[in-house]
């Protein structure tokens, strides 16, 4: 079993993140209740000029670009999690490791030219 | 102590979640408990001491799968009232299987009994002094050359099966043209000149 | 003390709410999809406790490899659902087989 005692400034992290988090919501609507007079109205709570409403309904419509970006982002997030064990141990699995990130990259870079090559990447 | 209190906490949100990402009456909410049974599930894989495959949990489904789930949630405009219609007409037949099924792998484990292992037998003997992820990377990359090919070849063919179903050309978009860009020439260009009052417009060679 | 068991029976209680999930949501693509990597995850709990506790690094390099197959059917499984949801303007399954062609 893991020797869990290692996580603990990871622990301490999260913790004074979470503070220092929670302290920058809250402080200032504690201070703005206690200096100013909380009277809320239909007027003050609506949004200002150009602002997004709040509150509606979540599922809004996306284009089915960002889909397509969506997952050339997945394929290259996978890409890059499989460097990361290569670049630690590139020093023990010699040249033959290193041809074969070679033709794992190029046979991503394929799938990208092909991508240019259509236009899935243009935008308006 | 603290193991054991920290397993049964992952295992409790794991399993629950799981449980809401099933039952949840909302898609939307159902992608957020299933990256909540991700990260819990990502703290199992830490008490395993298997930490690369843990972060690789969270940078791949909760960074990437689970956003691709929530954009394809967002963007199908779906009464999804009407879709649950059939919930409560499947849930006996559906119920039965899956408690059939649990208890069979409940009373296979039970009875499971590994009898005296062979460690000597084992095909890559954890080693103690290297980190996790240079373990990995020794191994995934000499013995398993080809199986790792073969992964780079599944996500090309996902990246390239994607692109053709999904995408479709359109007109209105305008590109950048860089060889066009750099093939043009001054001549052709717009000139802003000060024009003096009562000369005429000189048009460059255009006989009138 | 946490041993093997605990593990599998985790990843067993998993495995069920997958399989679950497919049968109570038979209309829904998206939640069934969704069913589908929770069985994945399954699998992968189950093969990085084989590995942690019989000392075999074999079990980890294999749930990278289930990890990506199953980001790449989630991959093309959604574009499926896309295209569907196009020409028919729903994602009820129950009238998949009209997709013919």
């Amino acid at each position: 079993m893991v020797d869990l005692s290692q996580y603990l400034p990871i622990l301490l992290f999260l913790a004074v993140a979470l503070g220092l988090s929670s302290a920058f919501v809250f402080l200032p609507m504690l201070v703005g209740r206690l200096t100013g007079s909380h009277k809320p109205d239909p007027e003050k709570l609506s949004e200002y000029e150009c602002g997004f409403p709040a509150f509606e309904d979540p599922r809004s419509q996306f284009d089915v670009r960002f889909y397509l970006v969506a997952i050339l982002f997945i394929i290259f997030d996978l890409e890059a999690a499989f460097l990361f064990p290569w670049s630690v141990s590139l020093g023990e699995i010699g040249w033959a490791g290193w041809t074969t990130m070679m033709i794992f990259i190029f046979e991503l870079v394929l799938g990208l030219i092909y991508a240019w090559k259509k236009g899935a990447l243009d935008w308006e | 102590m603290i193991q054991v209190f920290a397993f049964y906490l992952f295992a409790t949100i794991v399993v629950a979640s799981a449980a809401m990402v099933i039952f949840a009456r909302n898609p939307v909410h159902s992608v957020l408990w299933l990256i909540l049974a991700f990260f819990n599930a990502a703290g199992l894989m830490v008490l395993l001491s298997a930490e690369f495959v843990a972060m690789l949990l969270v940078i791949v489904y909760v960074g990437a799968v689970a956003v691709l789930f929530l954009f394809v949630v967002m963007m199908l405009d779906i009464d999804f009232a009407q879709l649950r219609a059939g919930f409560v007409s499947y849930f006996p037949l559906g119920g039965a299987i899956a408690m059939v099924l649990l208890v069979e792998l409940i009373l296979g484990i039970g009875a499971w009994q590994a009898g005296s292992l062979n460690l000597a037998q084992r095909t890559a003997p954890l080693p103690e002094a290297t980190p996790n992820i240079e373990a990995i990377g020794q191994l995934l990359y000499t013995r398993y050359i080809f199986l790792f090919e073969a992964a780079g070849l599944i996500l090309l063919v996902a990246m390239i099966g994607a692109i053709v179903l999904t995408h479709r050309a359109r007109g209105g978009t305008r590109p950048q043209n860089i060889d066009k860009q750099n093939r043009r020439r001054p001549e052709e260009a717009v000139r802003n000149v000060n024009q003096p009052v009562g000369q005429g417009v000189d048009l460059g060679g255009v006989e009138l | 003390m946490i041993g093997l068991a605990h593990y599998l029976v985790v990843s067993a209680i998993l495995f069920v709410l997958g399989v679950l999930g497919i049968f109570i949501n038979r209309k829904n693509v998206i939640v069934i999809l969704m069913a589908i990597e929770l069985i994945l995850l399954a699998v992968n709990i189950n093969l990085v406790a084989f590995s942690a506790f019989l000392g075999d690094l074999v079990g980890q390099v294999f749930s990278m490899f289930v990890l990506t197959v199953a980001a790449g059917e989630a991959a093309i499984g959604l574009a499926i659902l896309v295209i569907y949801f196009r020409a028919r303007g729903t994602i009820a399954v129950d009238d998949v087989n009209r997709m013919k062609g």
